[in-house]
């Protein structure tokens, strides 16, 4: 069955896309990381990898065509299969990070898997997939300890979390934590408001993006196992910054210990008053059509008119993964009880040392910005007017300034 | 318990085994009058007379050949070989007379034989005097092979090797002689087959077996310090070998070291590194190490006679690869 590779989405606020570069032609071979394109936006160019193997049977643009974000940029196929035939076929839908790669890798550069055979039994009793481990072993091999990690931590899925380079750079790299319902992907547009020099990387939450459910997971076990894929990840030393619930998780893994968090920039954080939207969490999961969806989505605004096309197409290609909205469902059952928040970030905050800025707006229909008092006197608060839960979409040069001088603060 | 030196505990089971038996009798170089090199034997003429405590010319080949025809004739012999370098003399009739003899005779005819000798470096007696032989006589189907790490072994296993009906290589150590443990009085049997757990742990299997041991020993209480329990296991007889107590031990730590200090080619390490991968290739979480001898007859200068056979560190070393630990606290000394 042909699959489709998507025209990334190149910014919430962008439906469409300029293709500037396609290193592939009709016919041609691709294999699983093989670039294919280049797209560009006002701001930013990003390029598209291949996340299958296999020939392209439908290619739709040619250079220098304005393509429609998230629409197939090329169909991948059997040679000499019809277009038509993958055209009715249901086409293989991927979230908006269909472009990217999903898991990483165990043996990074000659795409080996290591791993030792006690290693390999304990995976099969136990369930796990090997690949999704980053081995600790001689050259990246998955040992004992590895699997033995994974299945000690409380209350941990099987699986890791999706990483996503999104911007390449020297120092501690700032890691980017969406909120509930999104993925990384959805950074993409605000980080052409920085000019930081370090490294950008976003993460996918369990049931998020590209990045499976965790089984019965609440917020502490969330926070964990975020905490430790940040750690398999090699990034010991980080920045965050985070939306909402990526905010609160962001504030709580300070309490971990590892890895280091060098500086703390929260975007309408959860976690610091038990009121929420129950209604918006409930109406936001159930909506299966663009029309309600964009009547909920439109609630994240303070400008109804800001919510952009891209935004609402991203997420109903989301939903079409089944497993990860009934994740979704799951994890929000364990996360809110109605309108009530069941976590706090207010004992996180109150320890943490380094830099920290809080940034709500005021009109914040999801999660009352009037919460945000009362915090250590040592944490920043930003307060921006005509702005809903999305400061880094309706504020965004402002909340990229606030980002970038919290990230330098830690020097 | 008393300690005893291996050699006191080796002289206390012929001694027992000579009591209880008129059939047992001992030949060898120098080991009546002077009482035998390394004073196993000393005390023994005295008691036992010339006839079952005899001096022999210095024969190797003659020597063997008596033992092995006296063992068919109904007798118990120990033959003492004084370096088993010397014992290639004998060759002939240990692999096709004594290690033959019970199957060409329907099983009729049995070879209660006791090679007893000595291998291993020390001391600079060069090349000649110092190789660890025990794989010739493993590679023998018919042999039994005995090399006792302790003084409680080695009277436990001499003494059941004098009660059994198949030819024995009993290969002692020159470095053990001297070495104390604590022996039971009186009858104490350590049946062949029976590995013994010198030092339990949960992190990692060493085997090593002979001389060995105490290095393997040593080592073990390094690794102690940095948190890693090893888990010695000495087979005590390599023929045959206990496969089961290694398995297990293998399935509880999931990896292996096997030190010997015979050279690393064609040695019975790599064969029981077969054993474990062929049995327990699913617990294996690392690859097995073994730490060998060099491929190199052992030399005469005691520096090189050192670097030749595995010491303590190698043994530490292969350990923390096993654990995939990287060598750091080792590299700094």
């Amino acid at each position: 069955m042909a699959e489709a590779i998507l025209v990334p989405q190149v910014g919430q606020d962008l439906t469409e896309a300029k293709i500037v570069a396609l290193h592939v032609k009709l016919g041609d071979k691709v294999k699983k990381g093989d670039l294919v394109a280049e797209v560009e936006s006002e701001k930013a160019s990003f390029e598209v990898e291949a996340f299958a193997e296999g020939t392209v049977i439908h290619l739709p643009y040619k250079l220098g065509d304005i393509a429609t974000v998230l629409a197939p940029l090329l169909l991948l196929g059997e040679p000499g299969e019809a277009v038509a035939d993958a055209r009715d076929a249901a086409p293989a839908v991927v979230g908006p990070t269909a472009a990217m790669p999903v898991a990483p890798q165990s043996a990074p550069g000659d795409g080996i898997l290591r791993s030792s055979p006690l290693a390999r039994r304990l995976a099969a009793r136990n369930g796990l997939d090997l690949r999704r481990f980053a081995g600790s072993g001689p050259k990246g091999a998955i040992i004992r300890r590895d699997i033995e990690t994974r299945m000690a931590a409380p209350a941990f899925g099987t699986a890791a979390l999706a990483f996503r380079g999104l911007k390449a750079g020297t120092g501690d790299p700032v890691v980017f934590i969406h909120g509930f319902g999104s993925d990384l992907s959805s950074w993409r547009p605000f980080l052409s408001h920085l000019t930081l020099a370090n490294p950008m990387q976003g993460l996918d939450l369990p049931a998020h993006g590209a990045s499976p459910p965790l089984d019965d997971a609440d917020f502490e076990s969330t926070v964990a196992h975020v905490a430790q894929a940040l750690t398999e990840q090699g990034l010991d030393n980080v920045h965050l910054v985070g939306h909402s619930l990526g905010a609160a998780v962001a504030a709580a893994i300070t309490l971990h210990g590892k890895p280091r968090v060098r500086s703390l920039t929260l975007i309408a954080p959860a976690g610091l008053g038990p009121r929420i939207d129950g209604d918006f969490i409930a109406g936001f999961l159930a909506a299966q059509s663009e029309a309600a969806l964009s009547l909920w989505l439109g609630g994240l605004f303070h400008d109804r008119a800001s919510l952009p096309q891209a935004m609402i197409r991203a997420t109903l290609a989301a939903r079409a993964d089944g497993q990860l909205a009934a994740g979704q469902k799951r994890a929000a059952a364990r996360l809110f009880e109605g309108s009530t928040q069941l976590f706090s970030i207010r004992e996180a905050l109150a320890l943490y040392a380094g830099p920290c800025r809080v940034i709500v707006g005021i009109e914040d229909a999801i999660i009352p910005a009037a919460q945000a008092t009362g915090l250590p006197g040592h944490v920043a608060l930003h307060r921006l007017a005509g702005v809903g839960h999305l400061p880094q979409v309706e504020a965004a040069p402002l909340v990229g300034r606030l980002v970038m001088e919290t990230v330098r603060a830690a020097g | 318990m008393r300690e005893i030196m291996y050699r006191e505990a080796l002289r206390e089971a012929i001694d027992e085994e000579m009591q209880r038996n008129s059939d047992v009798f001992i030949i060898g170089e120098g080991i009546a009058e002077r009482g035998g090199s390394y004073k196993v034997t000393e005390g023994l003429l005295a008691k036992y007379g010339p006839r079952r405590v005899r001096d022999t010319p210095i024969a190797e080949a003659g020597m063997i050949g008596v033992g092995v025809g006296a063992a068919i004739a109904g007798a118990r012999p120990i033959v003492e070989i004084l370096y088993v370098d010397f014992a290639m003399l004998g060759m002939d009739m240990l692999v096709n007379q004594a290690a033959k003899f019970r199957l060409m005779t329907g099983g009729d005819g049995r070879v209660p034989f006791v090679m007893r000798t000595q291998g291993g470096a020390g001391g600079g007696v060069a090349a000649q005097h110092s190789q660890s032989l025990e794989a010739l006589f493993y590679h023998i189907p018919g042999l039994k092979v005995v090399m006792p790490s302790a003084p409680a072994d080695a009277k436990g296993l001499l003494k059941y090797a004098l009660r059994q009906d198949d030819p024995v290589m009993f290969l002692e150590h020159k470095h053990l002689y001297m070495t104390k443990g604590p022996v039971p009085e009186g009858e104490h049997i350590v049946e062949f087959g029976k590995a013994d757990i010198k030092r339990p742990g949960r992190d990692v299997t060493v085997i090593a077996w002979s001389n060995m041991v105490p290095r393997a020993l040593e080592a073990a209480a390094a690794l102690a310090e940095e948190g890693i329990e090893a888990e010695v296991v000495d087979p005590r007889t390599l023929v045959p070998l206990d496969t089961e107590t290694i398995l297990a031990s293998v399935a509880r730590t999931n990896r292996v070291v096997i030190v010997q200090e015979a050279v690393r080619r064609g040695g019975v390490a790599s064969d029981i590194a077969s054993i474990i991968q062929e049995e327990a290739f699913y617990e294996l979480d690392a690859p097995i190490e073994i730490v060998a001898g060099l491929n190199i007859p052992i030399p005469f200068n005691l520096e090189l006679e050192k670097a030749s056979v595995p010491q303590k560190d190698d043994v530490i070393r292969a350990a923390r690869r096993a654990l995939h630990i990287q060598p750091m606290a080792i590299a700094a000394k």
